[in-house]
């Protein structure tokens, strides 16, 4: 689903941002990408986006070479691809419904289309009761539950999480991570970065680790440190 | 399609009320300066229409006495043609210049003429324009002629008023268009500003790059359009009332190619401001 193949970023300032990354993700993976603030974790999900195109190296994804793409055809990319970040990026003055149905309409999907899928996503994140509500309204993990659906209310191949966890109590993170599992479950690949120590070393997925910009670690069934002498696999 | 262009309406007009007040004076400083290049381009219009009639036509026009004699008229006729600095003579019986004069002026001013109450009259060409002084100083006098005329110096005199009125008017018309499109970039540039989460989240869920830009650009678009509607009222308006003498007035087919153009420069600018914002605050 994903293929990067010697992909390398540095930034106009001349920090590296990723060296001569190269790995593969299979469709239906659920991959933690960990490490420090600055190892290039967000630089790898902007390029997954094609906000950013690497210096060298290219990314596939579904098959394709994305750098190939031209630019009129990234947002039909970024249709495959739900995202959802820490700050949520709900809008403040559409309820809960709306900026769920938002997601589609501006992708030229019919009404008939949003007054299906809309109650279907917001069931199953469980907000079918607050659909009138504001976001303004909900918690901290609501929100988080309303950004999920809209990420992918559109049935994405692919759902990028920039550290969905990093704004939420424990009891919210959980419910969060429950909610992608179930996601991943239907077929979606799923790539989450995370600070969340505990959430990966629970979870036992594959965990890509990330320092200064290198890869160090690409773990099947992972844990978050490295102090437990595992090896680059 | 249906679902979008629902959409864009929507959005455009959602915006254009949420900046009304910018909107309203970006429309107005449109109509402002699009009026003056209207009427710019009338008086242009007409002031070569009048001259031109009136250059083919007499340069010197000798005006006998509605009552001049038989030999008055034909001593003048001779002296006309043996001078040599008149090239050629014509000459206009009163019935002629009754009909000229019906055709020239307004009905307010020919209804109280009769034929016997128009002068006849001898339309001569000089061998060169300046000898008309000389034509009309040496007929001035004569037994029988009322007057001698020879509009060519009032014809460039007013030519050249007009002309300075026309680079004044198109010199304010283009400052007031320049600030018309700098006033539409920035309600456009408001309007994105408003609208930036909605356009980051558009973005990431994958909307088109038009998609998101077409309802900016029809509100400029809208701008301009209602700005040259108000200016082609103003211009009809001056059309039609227009203060002047029957040379200058024009005919239907020049008002509509002012207004054409009128609209077409409105529109114009409308899309252009709309577009430098979208290209310098809207990144998609």
């Amino acid at each position: 689903m994903i293929r990067f193949e010697n992909v390398s970023k540095t930034y106009k300032n001349g920090t590296p941002a990723l060296k001569d990354i190269s790995l593969d993700i299979e469709k239906g993976e659920f991959v933690f990408l960990v490490g420090a603030s600055g190892s290039g974790k967000t630089t790898f999900l902007r390029l997954l986006l094609r906000e950013e195109l690497p210096d060298q190296g290219r990314i596939l994804e579904a098959g394709r070479d994305i750098g190939e793409l031209p630019k009129w055809r990234v947002p039909y990319l970024r249709r495959n691809i739900g995202c959802v970040f820490q700050d949520f990026r709900l809008l403040p003055n559409k309820s809960v419904f709306e900026n769920v149905a938002f997601a589609l309409e501006v992708i030229g999907r019919p009404k008939s289309t949003v007054d299906s899928q809309v109650p279907q996503i917001l069931e199953l994140v469980g907000l079918t009761e607050k659909s009138k509500n504001l976001p303004g309204e909900l918690s901290g993990g609501e929100q988080q539950r309303v950004a999920v659906a809209r990420a992918f209310v559109n049935r994405p191949l692919i759902l990028l999480a920039d550290e969905p966890t990093g704004n939420l109590d424990p009891a919210n993170s959980e419910s969060i991570m429950a909610l992608l599992e179930r996601i991943n479950r239907t077929g979606t690949t799923v790539v989450m970065a995370t600070h969340d120590k505990a959430l990966v070393d629970r979870m036992r997925r594959r965990v890509i680790e990330l320092d200064k910009g290198e890869m160090i670690r690409d773990q099947v069934r992972g844990v978050y440190g490295i102090d437990e002498g595992v090896t680059l696999s | 399609m249906r679902v979008y262009i629902r959409y864009a309406v929507k959005e455009t007009f959602s915006n254009l009320w949420r900046n009304r007040m910018m909107t309203i004076a970006a429309v107005l400083t449109v109509a402002v300066s699009l009026s003056l290049v209207g009427s710019a381009l009338l008086l242009k219009q007409s002031a070569a229409q009048a001259s031109a009639q009136w250059q083919q036509g007499t340069r010197v026009t000798v005006w006998m006495q509605p009552s001049a004699s038989a030999a008055e008229l034909s001593n003048v006729q001779t002296e006309l043609a043996n001078l040599p600095i008149v090239k050629s003579c014509q000459f206009f019986s009163k019935a002629q210049d009754y009909a000229e004069a019906l055709k020239l002026l307004p009905q307010s001013e020919t209804s109280v003429l009769t034929v016997a109450d128009m002068p006849s009259s001898f339309r001569c060409v000089p061998t060169v324009p300046a000898n008309a002084f000389t034509v009309e100083s040496t007929f001035a006098n004569q037994p029988g002629v009322y007057k001698v005329t020879a509009p060519e110096q009032q014809i460039r005199e007013m030519n050249r008023a007009i002309r300075i009125l026309q680079i004044v008017f198109l010199a304010l018309a283009g400052v007031l268009l320049l600030s018309a499109t700098v006033l539409i970039l920035n309600t456009i540039r408001m309007a994105i500003f408003a609208r930036r989460r909605e356009v980051s989240v558009m973005k990431l869920v994958g909307a088109t790059n038009w998609f998101i830009r077409i309802p900016y650009i029809t509100e400029g678009f809208i701008q301009g359009l209602l700005g040259s509607a108000v200016a082609m009222l103003a211009v009809t308006a001056l059309h039609t009332w227009y203060p002047l003498h029957n040379e200058f007035q024009l005919n239907t087919s020049a008002l509509v190619g002012t207004n054409a153009v009128v609209l077409v420069v409105g529109v114009l600018i409308g899309s252009v401001g709309s577009a430098i914002a979208i290209r310098r605050f809207l990144d998609v």
